[in-house]
């Protein structure tokens, strides 16, 4: 098997008496994008700041590439790309010249790739970075991190500003890093974003992993909220014992149900009346982890 | 520009150390060239001679004789005017250099590059010593400009001695704001807690002189190894100019370790 590109053992952040993290184990590979999500306050950020060494586990390790971030971290970095959330900038400089500066440090820079990223994403290098609106700031971070091609890219929630069109290329971009066998970390408070962009997402509430798995398997076990308006008035028995149904609400002519998985026989059920319009809501993700979470406290 | 540490703090400084620089050539040059317009300097001198010893050392060192320009010099300018011009730019400088990005923000960025902390702190240092140097020949160049405009015959090789020590001085409270920057990330700690000191060291040096119970300590201040060797009359001694620079480096060395250890706020 190929050495992960990512590997924490039993990572933990104390501050003081403040959880950051606890016991994480986390895994990624090469050539995947693995989605972090969880609420704001979760330990994203901290677990990120972890594996670049910005801060010091309170116990456990963390490697990139089979180096110990702590011991071999600046050899580590040299093959890591960063965006962090909360992005700030030199704000005296152009976008160039902040290109130029990081690339001189790093020792390595791809002057065509930079020009091909801020192409791709409509950004002016030459203005001066305080001129620039909250978006346009995070798409030179974007071009800092992605511009020195680096093996493993670490996002902290970067689509944060960006207008939907600039995600979409985002998006684009990740899977061409993907296609190179090249691997993205990307963080997130937002589930569709994740679920359009990953291979595989990892959970983290409170400090600790709640799961970790694919996006295939994840959608199969997601609940979703199922809406129909009838003609006629139906009765919620007619669903609640199908596969999959959690809850079934019913008032004259409306019925809600949750349905975990697939949603084949509630729609086959619901076609033998006559349906005036159904609606499909996607979970929160405050409520997957809500789920996620009982199910990990149920497990315990 | 924006191919090092160092460069970059050139490149966010050099506007400030201009004007910074003026002002510290144009000072020493005025109070130089007052010196020939000072027709009294005969009754200073006899109201100084006519003073307790003690409550002179406070204006000046014991012995000088202020009717010669580097004694005039030394009450006016060195004392703690000099001093003082330098400071006002190293500390805030070595305050800024880490814990400036890091409240700022951008210090996340930067070390998540593939460059060693130690190495960024010794960037910024660079800088800070770069613009004292900087300081220290504007207001040497001022002296020397200043005294030749009015006439007045100035030993440089003293004077500079005495430029190169007060410089030297600077940077050994830069170092220690470099050290509580490093510490804590806070800048106007790092920038307060060193001014404090340095108004502290002045005056156990300056009362020492007075008092029997401070005069020992008087070696712990800074200030003694810069003035109380008198290096106007007396030229540079290179044991003091060897402790102030022992100082500044080893506090500088202690906020890169200090710097490599610790967690980074976000």
């Amino acid at each position: 098997m190929s050495q992960p590109v990512i590997r924490t053992l039993d990572l933990t952040k104390w501050y003081g008496r403040n959880r950051g993290v606890e016991g994480l184990d986390l895994e990624v590979g090469p050539g995947e994008i693995v989605g972090y999500l969880g609420p704001n306050g979760a330990g994203k950020t901290t677990t990120i700041r972890l594996l670049l060494g910005l801060i010091r586990p309170t116990r456990g390790s963390a490697e990139l590439f089979g180096l110990d971030v702590r011991r071999r971290g600046t050899e580590a970095r040299r093959r890591v790309g960063y965006l962090p959330g909360g992005l700030r900038l030199y704000e005296s400089l152009s976008g160039r010249e902040l290109l130029d500066y990081f690339g001189s440090l790093r020792g390595q820079r791809d002057r065509a790739l930079e020009a091909r990223l801020a192409d791709r994403l409509d950004l002016d290098l030459t203005r001066e970075i305080r001129t620039l609106s909250h978006g346009t700031k995070q798409k030179v971070g974007l071009v800092a991190a992605l511009g020195a091609a680096p093996d493993l890219l670490i996002l902290d929630e970067p689509t944060t500003g960006l207008d939907p069109l600039v995600q979409l290329t985002l998006f684009e971009l990740l899977a061409e890093v993907r296609a190179e066998g090249r691997s993205v970390f990307l963080s997130s408070h937002v589930l569709p974003e994740a679920e359009r962009a990953c291979d595989r997402v990892a959970f983290i509430r409170e400090g600790r992993l709640v799961a970790v798995e694919g996006i295939a398997a994840f959608k199969a076990r997601a609940v979703r909220q199922i809406s129909f308006e009838f003609a006629e008035a139906v009765p919620a028995d007619a669903f609640a014992g199908l596969p999959g149904v959690t809850a079934v609400r019913a008032d004259g002519t409306s019925v809600t149900c949750s349905v975990a998985g697939p949603v084949d026989a509630v729609a086959k059920e619901a076609a033998r009346h006559t349906v005036l319009s159904l609606a499909s809501a996607e979970p929160s993700l405050e409520d997957l982890f809500l789920a996620q979470y009982r199910e990990a406290a149920d497990a315990a | 520009m924006l191919r090092s540490v160092f460069g970059k703090s050139v490149h966010d400084l050099w506007r400030a150390l201009v004007a910074w620089t003026l002002f510290t050539a144009v000072w020493p040059a005025f109070y130089i060239s007052l010196y020939p317009s000072i027709g009294a300097v005969e009754e200073m001198q006899q109201l100084l001679d006519a003073m307790p010893p003690a409550i002179r050392s406070v204006f000046v060192s014991e012995g000088l004789d202020i009717a010669s320009p580097e004694g005039y010099l030394n009450m006016e300018l060195f004392a703690f005017v000099l001093p003082l011009l330098l400071m006002a730019w190293a500390i805030p400088v070595a305050a800024g250099a880490t814990a400036g990005e890091e409240e700022r923000g951008t210090l996340d960025l930067l070390l998540a590059l593939p460059i060693r902390r130690s190495r960024v702190l010794a960037g910024k240092a660079a800088a800070m010593v770069w613009g004292t140097a900087v300081l220290c020949a504007g207001a040497l160049a001022g002296l020397a400009i200043g005294a030749a405009a009015v006439g007045v015959g100035l030993d440089l090789g003293k004077v500079g001695a005495g430029v190169a020590l007060a410089g030297l001085l600077a940077l050994a409270f830069g170092g220690l704001a470099l050290l509580i920057g490093a510490l804590w990330g806070r800048r106007m700690v790092a920038i307060a807690v060193p001014f404090a000191l340095a108004v502290a060291a002045f005056l156990v040096n300056t009362l020492g002189a007075l008092v029997d119970w401070l005069d020992p300590w008087r070696p712990a201040s800074p200030f003694y190894h810069y003035i109380a060797g008198d290096p106007l009359s007396r030229g540079l001694d290179p044991w003091s100019a060897v402790v102030l620079a022992c100082g500044a480096v080893a506090a500088a060395v202690l906020a890169a370790v200090a710097f490599e250890r610790r967690d980074l706020v976000a």
